[in-house]
């Protein structure tokens, strides 16, 4: 549990393009959508949510809209930016990279 | 809204210093994330007690969250940290350049300081406006300083008034800025200690005459020098994210400017008007938070007072 936490931590940015490259969300549905896909392993620390959005936000990769929910209530939508997806492609690349070299070493070695 | 609720959101208010509608932003949000927690764990079958306690502990801390969030917004582009160093940049190309004395440039300078001062503090009050606003205090000062030579009756009846507005002007700026975060006040306040030094340094009794044109001609690099320290420590100041780091900037910038007036002052400042000065500098970081803690219960109680007052019919 511990090192899924890490996990999550060293790649909230990462998690977070990715989640909302699919479609705008907001904060507590993130949340929840993480955890639904994931199967419960990457689970946000609540509160650090808010904070990693308004930096992502603040660095242009993301942008924030209100937006009413059919029941009335507002709700702060969050939208990917096109330098937000751009970041996202490098990233995916790096990942792709990352696993395919564990993916080497976890193989057998063939004789 | 519960009591834990609304103290839970005041802690992350009082400790959030960022810009008063990106605030309300904040609040609003994390708001509506408590309610939707709350709803889906009272529909789990927890009491609203426990719902409200359960949701508040997996947000976290409202202090880290405060701080985290203060740490986002905080950080402003290279471009506001140009913007906020100009006027300090301006006062000691002034003085390198030996402009001080063409009335034409003191007037431009004038201009832009109040110009600038007046568009920052309607367009949102962002944290580069803030030196400029210390600046626009300068006249002020100034005006105050040509009143000794109106003739004596004038001054008998002008002084007075004169000091009581400039001291209301002033309270005003520092409450309206302190609202906001006290750490702007300090910043807006920083050349103040500098600026009263060299006076002391370049006009002892308080008297212009010829040989304070001279002495000026004679310490302009060094004046240029203090202001061009003055404006990278800003400069640094809108770069930097972390709350203390930039306390401790201001601080150790500031005394080392008031050291360096002091040095280059070259025994026209005594060791008891350093002194004045080093406490004149402890003072603004002092008493800005002291008036933020003030302004925050004299908050409360109003809000308080709102809360037990029946709505009107």
């Amino acid at each position: 549990m511990v090192q899924s936490r890490e996990l999550t931590k060293g790649n909230s940015d990462s998690l977070l393009l990715c989640l909302l490259a699919q479609q705008p969300m907001y904060g507590y549905q993130i949340i929840k959508e993480l955890e639904n896909r994931s199967q419960g392993y990457f689970k946000f620390k609540e509160g650090t949510l808010y904070p990693a959005l308004h930096r992502l936000e603040k660095a242009g990769l993301l942008l924030g809209k209100w937006q009413i929910l059919p029941n009335g209530r507002p709700r702060r939508y969050y939208h990917i930016t096109a330098r937000g997806h751009t970041k996202l492609s490098a990233e995916r690349v790096q990942w792709q990279d990352f696993i395919n070299a564990v993916n080497l070493i976890l193989q057998p070695a063939e004789d | 809204m519960t009591t834990a609720r609304h103290h839970y959101l005041e802690i992350i208010r009082d400790n959030l210093r960022i810009d008063l509608a990106e605030e309300k932003e904040v609040i609003s949000e994390l708001e509506t994330h408590i309610e939707d927690r709350f709803q889906e764990l009272k529909q789990s079958g927890l009491s609203e007690e426990e719902a409200e306690n359960t949701c508040l502990g997996l947000l976290g801390s409202a202090r880290v969250i405060a701080r985290q969030i203060y740490e986002a917004h905080s950080q402003g582009s290279w471009c506001q940290a140009l913007l906020a160093a100009m006027p300090h940049l301006l006062f000691a190309t002034l003085f390198a350049l030996n402009w001080w004395y063409h009335v034409g440039w003191l007037f431009v300078l004038l201009v832009m300081v109040i110009g600038t001062s007046i568009y920052g503090w309607w367009h949102g009050k962002p944290t580069w406006v803030f030196p400029w606003l210390g600046y626009s205090l300068v006249p002020v000062a100034a005006f105050g300083l040509m009143l000794p030579h109106l003739p004596r009756e004038w001054s008998l009846l002008t002084i007075p008034f004169y000091f009581l507005l400039a001291l209301w002007w002033l309270f005003c700026i520092v409450v309206q800025t302190t609202r906001r975060d006290w750490l702007l006040s300090s910043l807006m306040l920083l050349p103040m200690p500098i600026i009263i030094g060299w006076f002391l340094t370049l006009v002892p009794g308080a008297k212009i005459t010829s040989e304070t044109l001279g002495r000026i001609n004679y310490f302009a690099p060094w004046i240029a020098l203090s202001f061009l320290i003055l404006a990278l420590t800003i400069a640094a100041f809108i770069r930097l994210r972390q709350r203390w780091l930039r306390v401790a900037l201001l601080s150790i910038s500031g005394l080392l400017t008031l050291t360096l007036v002091v040095y280059y002052a070259g025994g026209r400042l005594s060791i008891q008007t350093f002194a004045g000065l080093t406490l004149i500098m402890w003072g603004l970081f002092l008493i800005p938070p002291l008036m933020e803690q003030c302004l925050r219960k004299t908050r409360r109680i109003l809000q308080r007072y709102a809360l037990f007052t029946p709505p009107h019919r």
